[in-house]
């Protein structure tokens, strides 16, 4: 570790902070967590699909020794406000399907919860769920969303109309006649232009699915009320909703977010219905509850995104000129029944998503999001838009392709030259340099050797191919688009408070899960103060000691919260600073003449003049004297960021592949980055979090599939079923950057990393088509597995061979 | 039905009345109360988290009962630093940023430590396969195979 005596931080290698506990088997991870008395609950989930719950026999179950209670949905419906809550209803026109914790009169899908068993262990539980009999009734089972539309469909929902959970439009402005007059605009240019590629892009069923389950410890009080540690991106919202819906005052809800936590990636964001079955029955039984989900339970029940078709068309000029999209999106939501998102949120955000970085005239973008019997989609890293940013990217390279350019150079012409830049489906993009991005990568790509390569290859029999792909992420989501999306704020908060031997305790309502925010956080404040990352301390997680935040989502740590922690330290060195200027008499020193580095303050027109950053802290918290006039004690802020508009980050990438022809397999022999992250805090962190986004997105593209059979069974709920990539299935990476830094953040830091994955599957497509161009196939479905790939070489032979 | 063990995890002997369904694994974090050891996949023996050393070998917790330990010698990886002095292995996974949320991470250096044991100088391909029984989720292993490679160098 270098002593960095000048107290410059950011852009450091600093090594984490968290990592001394995470090593040494020291982690506090909710499983972690135990109080005195605690017993525990295990769930019976749904063995149907779809089914009218006829009887419940919980007779034997009772019986057993160690049981302490067994709830069902009937026990339950008049006790428990149901579900939807205002608080995690977002402001977008869905429909909300009422649901309490447990299934109330019919199960909607396989995993859904039916019946809660509480009791002093957890091997009891499992004995206890099993001993419960439950007497079903089926009924039709909707699995495929396009048969669900059809008029006359079973029903989900009963008390709805038809089975569409959200519908909208994000094209040709707000009134009906302007986005008639849009579509017919973008239908002419659909029939003059000189090129249009049309194809149905499909994407599986899979997520992000973190290494920790999900889990509650809840605990009732008497007099100071409930505390529940819950596995949570969002521990505010999830207070505030569980106020609402046990009906306990706000002031007794304290949740905590465990400080350490397994993973997240979307999966622990939204505001689940366990944790209130959990919180209720600490309360009813007067005793600490645990619940630690299974992994079969997690994978039948969360974790499942993506699951998008997309029948997009792009029209282009015959020299390669983008002109227009039309796209109508379908998602498989499963039954709705999830706070905060409803499963229809990402959908939306991938609908917003789809132009990406490139110009366009004209757009005609409308999604249905329709509910099946499955379970409700979860949010995963690359929010909604992995299905949509797949059509898109290989969209771009049938486009190419046509026109008989590399399609390198159709993304380069394409690219939008400057920003800001309001896209067709009304995405502000802030800032950045997208041609100097892609420039970045196309310098390493050196594409004339590698199409000689090819060549060569070629003749010898073997298949290379390179694809490309790229991407515009959220840096954060401000509050305009926050609120009406997700009904919550957007901005970022920090509370610091300084101590009178000169440490910072940083204090943020957001729970990370691995993301290094103790370092992070630590190094911008520690660069602020002019001191050691190690005198800063963050503490995340607890609404009982930290300030509201919507959560750790969509890249919200380098954007708005370490904003929000500079500006409030900003604040404290000002006080400082005035301090410092009354106590030596620097008559005429306005804030701005103090510069705080290596652990001091030093008066800038007179260097001679420095007080010890702890002196200085000790004075005003120690010895309020003779303060300045007007001033008080104490040395604690809490700022809240807000960017005036939306922020971005952007990234592009390009890989390389060779593919069997003999038998569709194919290997990834290179993958390179090219990334505009504004300005880096600590570059390893930055790497970790690419490196981390893009293998999940090769996992996804490549392995992961969540598959129903036709009554509806979940087939994938283990990790044996469910394939995740291992350290020999993916490549080595080469991250590289072209930084433009963020106008709108004080340190120029962009948030990064949520929407990474997004581009992964059409680069990884890109450059298997790209190897097998003499076959000409096109990749149009995910998973993207060899046997598929094989079928489509045989195909394309027979074709061939006819023609 | 119970059964007395005798087990000696990280240096200290537990002598315990357990049940004969009581896994090694919920053993070594409730019975012991070393938590470092954890559970990702519900006892499928595919990600690894819960790997610890028993008489030295690498093997996955929940695959056993702890009536099977009955005898043995088990270390964690609460074991693996001695006197607060962090193995290299250790130290390189903070030098190389190996871990992020640190889930799979107390699994991954129980194996890897063996895996170094019996292979003092891998190859990144042979890294790449000693890991394929640990799943992480957050890194995208890059930063693994680097830290392993940098204790094998310092190791030597
Ligand atoms: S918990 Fe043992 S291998 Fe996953
Ligand atoms: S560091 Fe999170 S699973 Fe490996």
């Amino acid at each position: 570790m270098s002593a960095n005596k000048d107290g410059v931080w950011v852009g450091e290698k600093f090594n984490r902070k968290e990592d001394h506990r995470l090593t040494t088997g020291k982690g506090r991870f909710l499983a972690d967590l135990s109080v005195p008395g605690m017993v525990h609950l295990t769930f019976l989930r749904s063995e149907r699909a779809h089914a009218i719950i006829k009887s419940i026999d919980i007779s034997a179950a009772e019986a057993l020794p160690g049981v302490i209670a067994i709830v069902t949905g009937e026990d339950i419906k008049d006790k428990i406000l149901p579900m939807p809550q205002p608080v995690v209803q977002p402001g977008l026109p869905g429909r909300f399907p009422k649901h309490w914790p447990l299934a109330v009169g019919k199960v909607k899908f396989h995993g859904e919860p039916v019946a809660a068993v509480v009791t002093r262990d957890k091997y009891i539980g499992a004995d206890a769920a099993e001993a419960i009999v439950v007497d079903y009734e089926d009924l039709p089972y909707v699995g495929d969303p396009e048969s669900a539309l059809e008029p006359g469909a079973t029903l989900v929902h009963e008390d709805w109309d038809d089975n569409i959970i959200f519908e909208m439009g994000f094209t040709g402005g707000d009134t009906v006649e302007s986005q008639k007059e849009n579509d017919e605009e973008v239908e002419k240019i659909m029939q003059t232009a000189d090129i249009v590629v049309k194809n149905r892009f499909r994407v599986q069923r899979c997520g992000v699915t973190p290494m920790e389950t999900r889990g509650v410890l809840a605990e009732w009080d008497d007099s100071d009320g409930m505390t529940a540690h819950i596995t949570t991106q969002r521990p505010h919202i999830d207070r505030l909703a569980l106020s609402d819906i046990l009906e306990i005052p706000s002031e007794k809800m304290r949740i905590i977010a465990p400080r350490d936590q397994g993973g997240g990636f979307g999966v622990k964001a939204p505001f689940y219905r366990e944790p209130i079955l959990i919180c209720y029955l600490a309360k009813a039984l007067r005793r600490p509850i645990r619940w630690i989900e299974s992994r079969q339970e997690h994978l039948m029940v969360v974790s499942q995104e993506r699951d998008q078709i997309n029948d997009l068309e792009v029209a282009a000029t015959k020299d390669g000129k983008l002109l227009a999209i039309r796209n109508r999106g379908i998602a498989d939501c499963g039954d709705g029944c999830q706070g905060v998102y409803w499963g229809f949120v990402m959908p939306f955000l991938g609908a917003v998503e789809l132009p990406n970085g490139y110009t366009w005239e004209k757009g005609d973008v409308k999604v249905k999001v329709v509910v099946t019997n499955k379970s409700c989609l979860s949010p995963a890293r690359a929010f909604g838009e992995l299905p949509t940013r797949f059509a898109m990217e290989r969209s771009v390279d049938m486009i190419a392709n046509r026109c008989g350019m590399e399609p390198a150079e159709v993304r380069r012409k394409n690219l939008i030259p400057e920003l800001p830049y309001t896209s067709v489906c009304g995405e502000y993009m802030d800032s950045g340099d997208f041609i100097k991005v892609f420039d970045n990568l196309l310098d390493h790509a050196d594409l004339p050797a590698f199409r000689k390569e090819q060549e060569a290859a070629r003749k010898e029999g073997r298949y290379i191919g390179i694809g490309f792909g790229l991407g515009v992420e959220l840096s954060g989501v401000s509050s305009e688009l926050m609120v009406p999306m997700e009904n919550q704020p957007g901005y970022g908060a920090a509370t610091i408070r300084l101590d009178a031997r000169g440490k910072a305790i940083v204090f943020e309502g957001d729970a990370p899960q691995g993301q290094g925010h103790e370092t992070t956080a630590a190094q911008a404040v520690a660069h602020t103060f002019g001191i050691h990352p190690n005198d800063v301390t963050v503490t995340t997680g607890d609404t009982g000691t930290t300030p509201f935040g919507s959560g750790t989502i969509g890249a919200r740590m380098g954007s708005y919260f370490v904003s929000a922690a500079v500006d409030a330290a900003d604040v404290l060195k000002k006080k400082l600073a005035r301090f410092m200027a009354h106590d030596m008499a620097l008559s005429g020193a306005t804030e701005d003449d103090f510069e705080f580095s290596g652990g001091e303050i030093i008066y800038t027109k007179d260097t001679n003049i420095r007080q010890s950053f702890r002196d200085a802290c000790e004075r005003n918290i120690m010895a309020p004297i003779n303060l300045p006039e007007g001033e008080t004690a104490g040395l604690e802020h809490t700022a809240f960021f807000e960017a005036a508009m939306p922020m971005i980050a952007f990234n592009a990438d390009f890989c390389t592949v060779e593919v069997n022809p003999e038998n569709g397999q194919f290997k990834i022999l290179s993958w390179t980055t090219s990334e505009d992250v504004g300005q880096i805090i600590n570059p390893q962190i930055v790497e970790g979090q690419m490196q981390g986004a893009i293998v999940q997105g090769i996992s996804n593209t490549l392995f992961e599939e969540f598959i129903y059979d036709e009554n509806g069974q979940q087939l994938t709920a283990d990790l044996e079923n469910y394939k995740m990539a291992t350290a020999a299935d993916v490549p080595n990476m080469k991250i590289t950057h072209a930084p433009t830094p963020c106008p709108h953040t004080p340190l120029g830091s962009r948030g990064i990393g949520e929407g990474r994955p997004s581009d992964v599957p059409g680069a990884i497509s890109n450059a298997v088509c790209d190897a097998l161009s003499p076959f000409g196939i096109e990749i149009t479905e995910l998973p993207l597995r060899p046997n598929m790939i094989w079928r489509k070489i045989q195909e394309a032979k027979a074709k061939q061979a006819a023609d | 039905m119970n059964t007395t063990v005798n087990i000696t995890i990280n240096g200290e002997i537990y002598e315990e009345s357990v049940p004969n369904r009581l896994l090694l694994v919920d053993f070594i974090r409730e019975v012991a109360a070393q938590t470092g050891t954890h559970v990702g996949c519900t006892y499928e023996g595919v990600c690894g988290a819960c790997t610890i050393q028993l008489d030295g070998e690498a093997v996955k917790s929940c695959l056993m009962l702890a009536v099977q330990a009955d005898g043995h010698d088990i270390t964690t990886v609460e074991g693996l630093a001695k006197d607060g002095e962090l193995t290299p292995l250790q130290i390189a996974f903070n030098e190389h940023h190996a871990l992020q949320c640190g889930y799979c991470t107390p699994g991954i250096l129980m194996n890897m430590d063996e895996f170094l044991k019996k292979n003092p100088d891998p190859t990144e391909e042979e890294i790449r396969h000693g890991l394929i029984g640990n799943l992480c989720r957050c890194t995208g292993y890059a930063h693994i195979v680097e830290a392993v490679k940098d204790a094998a160098t310092k190791l030597a």
